[in-house]
């Protein structure tokens, strides 16, 4: 599947309100800026994943996308681990960096991914009048390619290709670096695309 | 066909779906419920390592790799093609994992895969050596046929093993 520039450009824009608003809880949370790159709209081969995903560790909350499309694929909230320590040391008022992430830290992480990928549903789903809620949050903090392999093996819709949809969110301050990563089921892709190619048609005026 | 071949000797990076025959290093990293399969003839000193991702292909033919019940029988007869006999072949198997809890519990893709390929290494009669599937953690292996076909599996918590 290959999407146009004019489509492209819609989903990215549905992107930075989605990302605007989960960096303004993020801002909240950690009490600081938060920059946010412009939105990045990859179709990935499957056997490249592994160029996007490495080993690198990380943690990771995922939500399968519910609503209106009862299984339409996955979001994360997508931290490298370093970035997890800094910024759950934020919150916790914790200093010590080489340390083994704890209970308090992953109930943390799960807090903020629940309340960052809620905040981008929220928002998107108002421009689309299109409901997509999270389904309660799982938390993994391993290989970045094992867990989103995994993610994309339980998908609905057999594919050879994904679509990765990921706005960074960075804290300068804290030195936090995050993701938030759309993973739509084709279906579901489709009509988004629907739903933003209706919107961007002129408005016709009855002739009275 | 399987994926091309690296040159001088590189390890060859096997993405999901993607399949290697030959002597030369091969990789696949970060599986999770994904498999690593290797078969190795100690006779002919040869090898061939697929990353699978499913295990049932339900009749789709365009990328065998990828699923478990075309995977084994391609490996076999690219190895058999070469001169490999299916009694002197062994195979190792690293993987299966179930990475997140909340989705795993309906769907364990993960555990399938690892229970397929067992059932299909037995029809193809071809000897399952070591294994190191389930759990919850990440895994990358590396395959190296010219080294007696010793496979190593690294975590993301840095500690590796042998199978």
């Amino acid at each position: 599947m290959k999407l146009s520039i004019v489509q492209a450009d819609a989903i990215q824009e549905l992107g930075n309100i989605g990302a605007a608003h989960a960096a303004t809880t993020l801002s909240q949370m950690l009490g600081s800026t938060i920059e946010m790159s412009v939105p990045a709209i990859r179709m990935v081969d499957l056997s490249q994943l592994g160029q996007y995903m490495g080993e690198e560790s990380a943690a990771m909350v995922a939500f399968e996308l519910q609503g209106d499309i009862p299984h339409g694929g996955y979001i994360l909230f997508y931290i490298t681990r370093e970035s997890a320590v800094r910024m759950t040391n934020t919150m916790l008022g914790l200093t010590e960096i080489n340390r083994p992430l704890s209970e308090m830290d992953e109930s943390a992480l799960l807090e903020v991914g629940n309340i960052m990928v809620s905040a981008f549903l929220d928002a998107t789903a108002e421009l689309l009048g299109f409901i997509m809620l999270p389904s309660p949050p799982s938390l993994t903090i391993d290989m970045a390619h094992a867990a989103m392999q995994s993610l994309i093996a339980q998908m609905q819709e057999e594919t050879d290709e994904v679509l990765l949809f990921s706005t960074e969110l960075v804290c300068e301050e804290y030195k936090v670096d995050s993701d938030i990563i759309m993973m739509p089921e084709r279906s579901t892709l489709i009509r988004i695309i629907e739903l933003l190619e209706h919107m961007m048609e002129p408005v016709t005026q009855p002739i009275s | 066909m399987p994926d091309h071949q690296p040159q001088n000797g590189q390890t060859a990076m096997i993405g999901i779906g993607e399949y290697r025959v030959g002597s030369f290093p091969m990789m696949t990293i970060g599986l999770g419920s994904c498999i690593g399969l290797t078969m190795y003839d100690p006779n002919l000193r040869l090898g061939a390592m697929v990353h699978i991702m499913l295990p049932e292909s339900a009749g789709r033919m365009d990328r065998p790799g990828k699923y478990v019940d075309t995977a084994v029988p391609l490996l076999v007869q690219e190895l058999v093609a070469l001169g490999c006999k299916n009694r002197s072949i062994i195979a190792k198997i690293a993987g299966g994992a179930s990475m997140f809890e909340y989705f795993g519990t309906n769907l364990n893709i993960g555990e399938r895969n690892s229970e397929k390929v067992r059932i299909l290494l037995k029809e193809h009669k071809i000897a399952l050596a070591a294994e190191d599937v389930g759990g919850k953690c990440g895994r990358s292996v590396t395959f190296l046929p010219a080294n007696d076909g010793s496979v190593t599996i690294r975590r993301a918590d840095g500690t590796t093993s042998s199978l």
